[in-house]
């Protein structure tokens, strides 16, 4: 009788030993799956953010748009206080986009490693990169993840008449390339 | 049996190899990225963003909109006097209105200003600008009561306004409810004095700004007095009978016990120009001198610019400006 039913365990045995190598072959390419880590550009993000939130025209040494430096002695900062993100504020305020756009690319030329990209947007409305290139745009529909830092601000454009500009909604889009 | 149990000895084996392998797949298999851990990061993200906005709004943007609206309430006030010609008679009361409305006994201060001030520029429009901002960035609800607004003077050359707020802000993960008194301080130099506006609306329209004196106490004389009423700048006094800057929007001529400033009336700027007063500027529209003519002094080394200016004795001492004076009568 056992012996007549041999063949039976050898097929149980076959298909045991099948279901194995699926599992094993299952488990060597799900170790290979590329779960995109969030991580460093959530950081990046909120870094370039504080960076800019917290970091005033007078602490900055920066030929361009330090104390004394070119936007400095044109006129175009007249307030040491403000803080990076007040400065860029108030370009958009006053409508100063270009600088604004030179400004935000002078200081964060070292801020942001060479394989992200970054936009930086104030009231809707972006302001570094102003001009986008077909590169930048692909880049950014394509990336699998995007992320943003979002801060309030606001200042005063002129202390004597305490005019007040804002308070705008800043952002700042960070991926990697 | 036991050649039953020994020809199915394989399959034991088997067993053995699929609980290692079950073994293997349940410690190797990639969990997803998703977790508690995970969730309190981003709630803890999420609440140092709103803790930031509201560090930011009780710290600076309160005190910033309070600034420029106090600064704008105070020049809509001195147009209005300049339209009207009248004084205020509560100036807390008119301030408050004025501040958080724009109005003023019910009607918009602008109207009767025809200036574009108030318009979009109140304390509640600002208070509605960052509650529209903070929903649209943090998606959170603001809500902002101001319960009171004074403006008071502590120094001669500034203004200090305050309010009393109550705010909350309520997000998906946690609310602040806070209460703050704010301070916020103007400077007074490069407004109008709305004192000259008042007098000499039927008349003259002289607008004097105020432009704070650079002369010590020490310094002065006929040179520097001279100075100061072509540049129609002011001066503080300490223990003078001078009114304070906001106490010349309800014409009450009385000695400040810290703020009282006072200028020299240009006598070429008024009509007539000949008047029986000491020219400084409160005694001369308050006419504490009018029927007093011996105590007026005429300062002739001013004469050959500022014909008719007269002093009486206390301030042609203080302003020592003696040596070219003469009795009026």
């Amino acid at each position: 009788m056992l012996s007549k039913k041999r063949g039976y365990f050898f097929i149980l045995d076959a298909l045991l030993a099948t279901l194995v190598i699926v599992i094993g072959v299952l488990l060597i390419f799900s170790s290979y799956v590329n779960v995109p880590k969030s991580t460093q550009v959530e950081l990046l993000s909120d870094d370039l953010m504080n960076f800019l939130s917290n970091t005033k025209i007078k602490d900055i040494n920066n030929p361009y748009a330090g104390i004394g430096g070119y936007l400095w002695n044109q006129g175009a900062i007249t307030d040491q206080e403000n803080t990076l993100l007040q400065q860029i504020g108030e370009f958009y305020a006053t409508n100063k986009l270009d600088v604004a756009d030179k400004f935000i690319q002078n200081l964060s030329a070292g801020a942001v490693p060479q394989q992200f990209r970054y936009e930086v947007w104030m009231d809707g409305v972006t302001i570094y990169p102003k001009t986008k290139t077909p590169e930048h745009i692909k880049s950014r529909n394509s990336t699998g993840l995007l992320l943003t830092s979002k801060k309030l601000t606001f200042g005063i454009i002129n202390r004597t008449t305490s005019n007040l500009w804002g308070p705008y909604k800043a952002e700042v889009y960070v991926w990697e390339k | 049996m036991g050649k039953i149990i020994k020809k199915k000895k394989a399959i034991f084996f088997t067993f053995i190899a699929i609980t290692i392998m079950a073994i293997f797949i349940l410690v190797f298999t990639p969990q997803a990225d998703v977790g508690l851990e995970k969730d309190t990061q981003a709630i803890t993200s999420r609440i140092s963003s709103v803790d930031d906005y509201v560090s930011d709004l009780q710290n600076r943007y309160f005190e910033n909109a309070l600034r420029t609206t106090t600064y704008k309430t105070i020049l809509s006030l001195i147009f209005y006097m300049n339209s009207t010609g009248s004084y205020i008679a509560n100036l807390d009361s008119a301030f408050s209105e004025v501040m958080l409305s724009g109005k003023i006994n019910g009607v918009p201060i602008d109207t009767i200003t025809g200036k574009n001030i108030m318009s979009g520029n109140t304390l509640i429009d600002w208070n509605n600008k960052i509650i529209q901002t903070a929903k649209d960035t943090f998606n959170v609800n603001t809500t902002i009561i101001v319960n009171s607004v004074s403006v008071s003077q502590t120094t001669p050359w500034n203004i200090e306004s305050s309010i009393s707020v109550n705010f909350s802000v309520n997000s998906n993960v946690a609310q602040w409810s806070k209460s703050a008194t704010i301070k916020a301080t103007n400077s007074i130099e490069g407004l109008p004095d709305p004192y000259y506006l008042v007098n000499t609306k039927s008349t003259s329209s002289y607008t004097n700004t105020i432009k704070k004196s650079g002369v010590l106490f020490s310094q002065w004389d006929i040179t520097k007095t001279r100075e100061h009423l072509r540049n129609g700048t002011y001066v503080h006094w300490e223990s003078s009978d001078a009114p304070s800057f906001l106490m010349r929007f309800t014409n009450t001529i009385s000695s400040s016990s810290c703020c009282g400033i006072e200028s020299l009336v240009n006598p070429n700027k008024i009509s007539p120009s000949d008047q029986r007063e000491s020219y400084v500027d409160y005694l001369f529209w308050s006419h504490r001198f009018s029927n007093d003519c011996a105590q007026l002094y005429n300062i002739n080394g001013l004469w050959d610019e500022f014909r008719y200016f007269k002093l009486e004795f206390n301030h042609m001492t203080i302003y020592n400006v003696q040596d070219t004076a003469t009795k009026t009568c």
